[in-house]
């Protein structure tokens, strides 16, 4: 023990070797293993080990790489150049997709009342629905607004320091909160199993009403706001009416605008501005009045009654059989326009087949219709090559952000994929079950911004789907890698070799439904169950684990795994 | 410093300097060989390397007015090459994965010398390289910088950003990986295979 004590360490003897002592500990090194013949086998071991490092690192067994011969600039450069075509692409849809869908919506959604207010101010954060979410006072709400807090923070945080993207993202919550908290006033909150507002009774001020049966026999100064199993106007409501329900019947007087979101609307009273409609069956009977514009979303649409401007519909199939004094703009399969009905601006009409008109109808001008483009047609032309190819571009771009903000969650699902029955299996519930479950937060009262959250992040990672199965089957052609950069590379090309593979096989109709389907329910299924892994308690530290192997005591330099 | 089996190519330095294209590069086609293997050895795998390679070339291209002739080209190039590899590395967060264990678990008591000797005896430079393969990013690092490019323990303490006194510490670690990947080879070897 004695003798030990005296060696020198491994490390002074490194430096030693090294040249990195100072002149006097040098000599005592060099004076000690003059007499101690184990320190100098030590540092004639360490030498050979420098010089067997060295002549491991330097010796020349690989030869340069043919792509490496001669300064290619320009390959370089026009990586550089592929990229920015991608994001030059991704740019190309994104404004394709304003223009073409957000913008015509938005300027309709204004035409129908709603001013400069975007869909999501006003489905989220604009003061009548800020009343609604007090209304209810639910934890679920405020689940939903930390959880997107949240997502933002992930997106953030490799942006920022944490600190700072935290502190932003309270910041904006704030700033949403206090646009949002002028709109509330004196507010009166309704609830049981049949809720009603008796004739002759007068609320002062806006009303929350929720239970089975709601119903409005007197009169409203201020806004109502319903959750329920049916709906019935009968009173007066001088401010707007915002129904989520089953059924809903407006059979009284609205001064303000109807917004609905329900199974069935029937509007036979007077709407003093405008309607807006969610919902399989809406109606106007021959006794209501919308003084605005009629906007609809439905399966079947039915106007027996006055509109006082514009028509914007949506749907399965549709009767009009009374007045629209406005022009009409409306998209679906069947079109009907009944002998009593009179339309005092232009109509234009998408559908399948053109509409029925009754020569008894009034028309200010012959209904404008413009066949439904049938998918076989749009394939073949080159405009919708060119779509296929943005979008394409537009989903690498997806994919390479995902990667690289989350590239070891990202593996993990590309890993699960491989689990084919699990992901599968799970791919199919969680589609179907989380979309079903969406929509049904939505049009309840468990939650519009948590179904809307919800929506949101199934949206996502349906997107996300192809690119896992992408990566995946680029894995299967180049074989594995776990680094960043070769990941990218078999994303990329297992991506539009799918994606290619999902517009051949679209010529048959079936499989290609098929095939298209089963890649999203995989590619769901992959990413639910890596989350669902990530989600799993971690294995406690004293739980042995198969794969330890034969431990090196900690200070020995070779251990005990010599071989023989 | 100096590069391994390379001299001083100061006329093309100067005329590349000068921008001229040609000698840009004859100094490409000289060091690129041994860049190429510098990147090979503190990278994890081949296609890393080359895009190294490749990357480190253009940066160079770029920084050469900054290049101050008085000092070696060889021992700045090899500087600029271990900090975009180590920059590379960090990005992708690989180098994460050991950094926290490194730091205060060095074992510095006496190893037995002899037991090292025959560990060292019979290891060939192929199998130092596979061993290689499974360190660490910092141990990795460390050890192309100082026994490929012979670096000095500043310009280490430097690239890797710790403090000069932590270098050797860095680089016994770094060992002591290694004689443990070396060992578990000879172990497999000797007694793994049917």
């Amino acid at each position: 023990m004695n003798d030990s004590m005296k060696h020198v360490d491994e490390m002074t003897c490194l430096l030693y070797v090294e040249r990195q002592l100072d002149r006097g500990r040098a000599q005592e090194v060099s004076l000690h293993t003059q007499s101690c013949a184990e320190c100098r086998t030590l540092l004639r071991a360490l030498e050979r080990e420098s010089r067997l490092l060295t002549r491991a690192m330097l010796e020349e067994e690989e030869a340069l790489p043919a792509r490496l011969a001669e300064f290619h600039e320009r390959a370089r450069r026009s990586l550089q150049w592929i990229w920015g075509a991608a994001f030059g692409l991704a740019a190309m849809a994104l404004y394709a997709l304003y223009t073409g869908y957000i913008e015509p919506w938005q300027q309709q959604f204004e035409q129908a009342g709603f001013g400069g207010s975007s869909l999501l101010s006003l489905l989220i954060f604009q003061g009548a629905f800020w009343k609604g979410w007090q209304s209810m006072f639910s934890f679920i709400e405020i689940l939903a607004v930390v959880t997107l807090a949240g997502f933002v923070a992930v997106f953030l945080r490799k942006r920022l320091r944490g600190s700072s993207a935290v502190a932003m993202v309270l910041a904006s919550l704030c700033a949403v909160l206090a646009l949002a908290a002028p709109a509330s006033a004196a507010t009166e909150f309704r609830k049981g199993e049949s809720t009603e507002i008796a004739k002759g009774e007068v609320i002062k001020g806006d009303i929350f009403l929720s239970g089975a049966r709601v119903r409005i026999d007197g009169t409203v100064e201020g806004d109502v706001f319903a959750f329920c199993q049916s709906l019935e106007v009968n009173g007066h409501v001088t401010g707007d009416v915002i129904v989520f329900a089953k059924n809903a019947r407006i059979n009284g007087q609205v001064d303000g605008n109807v917004r609905s979101f329900t199974n069935t609307i029937t509007i036979g009273g007077t709407v003093g501005k405008n309607a807006l409609s969610f919902g399989e069956n809406i109606s106007v009977d021959s006794s209501g009045k919308i003084a605005g514009s009629l906007t609809s979303f439905s399966e079947s649409l039915g106007i027996d009654g006055k509109i006082g401007r514009d028509v914007l519909a949506f749907f399965g199939r549709a009767n009009i059989a009374g007045a629209v004094a406005g022009a009409m703009k409306a998209k679906g399969e069947v079109l009907t326009i009944s002998a009593g009905a009179q339309v005092d601006g232009p109509i234009h009409f998408d559908g399948e087949r053109p509409p029925e008109v009754s020569p008894q109808a009034k028309l200010a001008s012959p209904v404008e219709f413009k066949q439904m483009e049938h998918e076989r047609r749009r394939e073949s032309s080159a405009g919708f090559i060119v779509w296929k190819v943005i979008w394409t571009a537009a989903v690498l771009l997806f994919g390479l952000v995902l990667f690289s903000l989350m590239p070891k969650f990202a593996q993990e699902s590309v890993a699960s994929a491989e689990q084919y029955g699990a992901a599968l299996g799970l791919g199919i519930l969680v589609f179907f079950g989380v979309f079903i479950a969406s929509l049904i937060a939505c049009v309840t009262i468990v939650g519009l911004p948590l179904g809307i959250a919800s929506l949101a992040l199934w949206c996502t990672v349906v997107f996300s789907a192809q690119i896992v199965v992408g990566t995946l089957a680029g894995q299967w052609i180049l074989g594995r890698s776990s680094e960043l950069g070769p990941l990218l590379g078999r994303m990329a090309m297992g991506l539009v070799i799918v994606r290619v593979a999902v517009l051949a096989l679209g010529h048959v109709s079936v499989i290609g439904f098929l095939f298209h389907a089963g890649i999203l329910i995989w590619g769901v299924g992959a990413i639910s169950l890596a989350l669902y892994r990530r989600l799993q308690p971690v294995i406690a530290p004293n739980v042995p684990s198969a794969s330890m192997g034969t431990p090196i005591p900690p200070n020995t330099t070779v251990g005990g795994v010599q071989p023989a | 410093m100096s590069a391994p089996g390379k001299t001083e190519p100061t006329q093309a330095i100067a005329r590349a300097r000068a921008g001229d294209a040609e000698a840009w590069g004859e100094l490409y086609r000289e060091f690129a060989p041994a860049i190429f293997r510098f990147c090979r050895r503190a990278l994890p795998t081949r296609e890393d390397a080359e895009d190294a390679t490749m990357e480190i070339f253009m940066k160079l291209r770029d920084k050469l007015g900054q290049y101050d002739q008085t000092r070696s080209f060889t021992a700045w190039l090899y500087k600029v090459a271990a900090n975009h590899c180590w920059d590379m590395l960090r990005r992708r967060k690989i180098r994460q994965d050991k950094e926290t264990e490194d730091v205060d678990s060095v074992p510095l008591e006496h190893p037995d010398p002899s037991q090292l000797d025959r560990l060292i005896e019979q290891r060939t430079s192929e199998e130092v390289r596979r061993a290689l393969d499974k360190l660490g990013a910092r141990a990795r690092m460390a050890l192309a910088m100082r026994y490929y490019s012979d670096m000095s323990y500043d310009e280490i303490a430097e690239a890797l950003g710790v403090r000069r006194a932590f270098v050797g510490v860095v680089l016994l670690r770094a060992r002591h990986e290694l004689r443990q990947a070396m060992g578990e080879r000879g172990a497999l070897a000797a007694g793994g295979a049917p």
